[in-house]
């Protein structure tokens, strides 16, 4: 009995001492933010009034905090028809897997169009999902005065 | 004669019941006797006139539709009375119309005849037509310009206000709605003496934003475009959303009028009146502020019973501003529309027949963020016009009529005509009818200059679009009669087919315009228009015992130049229908219920990516308790139909909804 006692405590001991050793051999933790900050490029597809617009654009994605990102919606349009660069703040990242998913309900800020005015617009319902180096977002757009929302899709690979 | 007096009389003693009706108190005997007294119309022919003796057809909605229909305003219940008319949504969530193939700004809306101002886009602020104080609605389709001048091309709604003949009266309601968490709270007052009569009503609603459902949640489309994205297997459904709306706003309104009248002599009456609105709705980004002001003098002199001058003025404005949150103006959505009309009609009879002469000056003002450096814009109308109201036997009235507009600003010119026929077989009543129709070019069409949410697409009006026109031929035939022992079917039953050809040409639209200032551009211009054919069949069947039956089926079909918008969905075929019980059990509890429905068809244009068609059922319960303690509940949507999704023209539902309310006559507690 006493030598089970031994060898048990003996394993523990090893057990121990091997963990607290793996600690310090292991890669150092990387932010999951830090896992998917960058310029994907890909398709977009807006959405108005059940009219669709398809262009190739991208998406820049640049870190706020270690678990969560903001995201920059390139421009739309041309000319004086143009929805300036909207950034989007604080998308909050949940990792699953190789999976990294980031959600945000609702963000309202203010930009500033080319001649100087200052429009405040609404993206909302914003879901980001990274899988190696592929990125998906989908979301709702509100610009300035314009009565209806753009919805977005955007599906776009890692540069 | 003695035949023709005594109809007179009878039709004043009717339009006093009519009017006189309480609108709680109704009991079912009280609704047998509306019916049979032969309710007394006045917007066919600008005269009274028993319904049975319109000239053109008069679909009467009465005080104790409005109750049957538990509707609480104008939209809810002429959605549910009219079939082939349909509110949906247009710019910025404000309302659109459909009614039988024309839009909103193609039927005219008036308040006891007098015209609202509005946003012009297409017609007036529909929560301004408070139905509290409302004690009858009459609808006359197709063309009526020769009466009432622009804007009435495919049809007339003429909403007439309650008038109690009690000493006074005094009434608090309140409601909720579980959709959108509405509560509609009001107050009505008003007294009665020999010289004097009073109505005063307020109301205020409110209600919270609704969030629409959407068939796949933002996860769930990005898992599926992720997994389009990795070449796997992905359901393309899940990507393509035709949804044009994803929340309703959310907003409060109140609504104050106030009626004066003053019989001043046997022979000489004065109407004052007036009424404030206020309305705000919650956008995401700017709050919506629109303010409402009437004010009215109405002279009524009366030589005889037959013969009398009306001279009155009426004022209405309506003004529409953008607040940020903090509650500072932005300045830079500033509307307004004020109207300035004076009228004046005689009406002379020549033993059986009579002549009426109108005339009418108009001063219309626009100040809108539309036009060009947000100027103002303005245009006078004057016309005058004739009617002849010919009873060549007792069965036989023709009745015809003819208008003069004038236009400043278009200097357009239109001159309208009606001639109604009507024949009275002992077992039917045969109507026939033609009308023409016009609508003036309004001053944002003419001189609109709006860069479209500041997005570089502009919308320019045009100064040299010509009015809208329209002729109208219609025929019907009417039978209405009574039932008597015939056990279970005894009662009284009214049926009505007409069939309609509108033919409306030179439609107001836009059209690409010129680039202006590199901008893409949309010009007002005319077009070639449409010719709309339908039939309309109502029925109605009125048991002894306190049941009734009403079907009102409607179908229409579009040929020329059809064209047609999101806000823009004309259906081939709709359906209303009601089955109603009355029955007082006692002295202290009567029951009202209802069981209601509307149906649509698929919409015309062939679109599929929306609902093809939709039925909504209703059911209400009105229990009339002790002391004029009145307690309404109602299911609306009670098969819990949803839209696939949500556009312009969707029912605004998210599913089965119920409502409770509860209505106290404070003149019925004291009296008591």
């Amino acid at each position: 009995m006493k030598k089970i006692v031994t060898m048990t405590l003996a394993a523990a001991a090893f057990v121990l001492s091997m963990s607290s050793c793996s600690s310090n051999d292991d890669e150092p933790e990387v932010a999951v933010a830090d896992q998917v900050v960058g310029s994907y490029t890909g398709t977009e597809v807006l959405t108005v009034m059940g009219e669709a617009d398809e262009s190739t654009e991208t998406f820049e994605f640049t870190k706020s905090t270690d678990s969560s990102v903001d995201l920059i919606i390139p421009k739309y349009g041309e000319g004086m028809m143009t929805v300036p660069a909207l950034p989007v703040k604080g998308i909050m990242l949940t990792q699953s897997g190789n999976t990294i998913t980031g959600k945000l309900a609702k963000y309202e800020g203010t930009v500033k169009t080319a001649d100087g005015a200052e429009k405040a617009y609404t993206v909302s319902d914003i879901t980001v999902i990274f899988s190696g180096k592929t990125v998906v977002v989908t979301f709702a757009q509100k610009y300035g005065n314009m009565p209806f929302a753009f919805e977005g899709q955007f599906t776009g690979a890692k540069k | 004669m003695t035949t023709y007096l005594a109809n007179r009389i009878s039709q004043f003693l009717l339009a006093g019941v009519v009017l006189a009706m309480p609108a709680i108190n109704l009991s079912a005997q009280a609704f047998r006797d509306s019916v049979e007294l032969e309710p007394v119309v006045i917007t066919a022919s600008h005269t009274p006139k028993a319904l049975k003796d319109a000239p053109v057809v008069t679909r009467l909605i009465t005080l104790h539709d409005i109750k049957m229909t538990d509707a609480t305003n104008i939209q809810d219940l002429l959605t549910q009375e009219i079939p082939g008319l349909e509110f949906g949504l247009a710019m910025s969530q404000e309302t659109s119309l459909n009614m039988s193939g024309f839009g909103g700004n193609a039927v005219l809306f008036l308040v006891d005849g007098e015209r609202m101002a509005g946003e012009t886009m297409d017609n007036v602020d529909y929560n301004r037509m408070n139905l509290d104080n409302v004690g009858r609605i009459e609808i006359v389709k197709g063309a009526s310009s020769a009466l009432y001048g622009s804007n009435a091309v495919g049809g007339v709604v003429n909403i007439i206000s309650r008038e109690n003949l009690e000493p006074w009266t005094a009434n608090v309601n309140s409601r909720y709605n579980s959709f959108g968490h509405e509560w509609r709270n009001g107050a009505g007052f008003s007294f009665n003496t020999e010289k004097w009569n009073s109505q005063t009503s307020f109301q205020h609603t409110t209600i919270d934003p609704v969030d629409l459902p959407k068939p796949y949640s933002s996860e769930e489309i990005a898992i599926e475009l992720m997994k389009k994205a990795q070449g796997l297997p992905y359901d393309a459904s899940v990507l393509n959303d035709d949804s044009n709306l994803s929340r309703l706003y959310g907003q409060k309104t109140y609504n104050v009028k106030e009626r004066l009248t003053w019989r001043a002599t046997d022979k000489l009456t004065l109407v004052g009146r007036g009424g404030y609105f206020f309305r705000t709705s919650e956008r995401d980004t700017y709050d919506y502020h629109f303010h409402g002001y009437s004010a009215g003098l109405k002279g009524r002199y009366a030589w005889d019973y037959a013969r009398h001058l009306e001279l009155s003025y009426a004022y209405d404005q309506y003004d529409k501003a953008n607040f940020r949150p903090d509650g500072t103006r932005t300045h830079d959505h500033d509307y307004s529309n004020r109207q300035h009309v004076v009228h004046a009609l005689y009406h002379h009879p020549f033993g059986k027949n009579s002549l009426i002469l109108g005339a009418d000056y108009m001063h219309d003002y626009l100040s809108t963020y539309q036009f060009i450096d947000n100027t103002s814009h303005a245009q006078d109308n004057i016309d005058g016009y004739a009617q002849f109201d010919w009873n060549i036997t007792e069965q036989l009235n023709i009745v015809g009529s003819v208008r003069y507009d004038y236009f400043s600003a278009s200097a357009q010119k239109a001159l309208t005509e009606r001639l109604a026929v009507v024949y009275k077989f002992p077992w039917m009543t045969f109507r026939a009818n033609y009308a023409s129709g016009f609508r003036a070019p309004t001053l944002k069409e003419m001189y609109m200059h709006f860069d479209m949410g500041n997005m570089g697409y502009m919308i320019i009006g045009n100064p040299d679009l010509e009015p809208e026109k329209s002729h109208n031929f219609n025929l019907a035939v009417e039978r209405t009669n009574r039932i008597r022992n015939s056990g279970f079917l005894d009662g009284r039953y009214n049926f009505t087919l007409m069939g309609y050809c509108n033919s409306f040409d030179k439609r107001i639209t836009t059209i690409g315009g010129p680039v202006y200032e590199g901008m893409e551009s949309a010009l007002y211009a005319n077009e070639d228009g449409i010719t709309v054919w339908g039939v309309d069949v109502s029925l109605a069947h009125i048991w002894d015992c306190g049941f009734s039956l009403k079907v009102n089926y409607s179908w229409m079909h579009e040929t020329g130049h059809v064209f047609y918008s999101d806000f823009y969905q004309p259906r081939s075929h709709s359906m209303t229908w009601r089955i109603g019980y009355d029955h007082r059990f006692s002295r202290h509890y009567a029951l009202q219920a209802a069981l209601s429905g509307r149906s649509q068809g698929k919409p015309q244009s062939g679109r599929t990516d929306v609902d093809q068609g939709y039925t909504i059922c209703r059911l209400m319960l009105q229990h009339h308790l002790w002391r004029g303690i009145h307690l309404n509940t109602a299911i609306d949507n009670l098969f819990n139909y949803k839209p696939k999704s949500y556009y312009y023209s969707s029912p605004l539902t998210t599913g089965i909804t119920f409502s409770v309310g509860v209505s106290v006559d404070l003149d019925t507690q004291i009296r008591f």
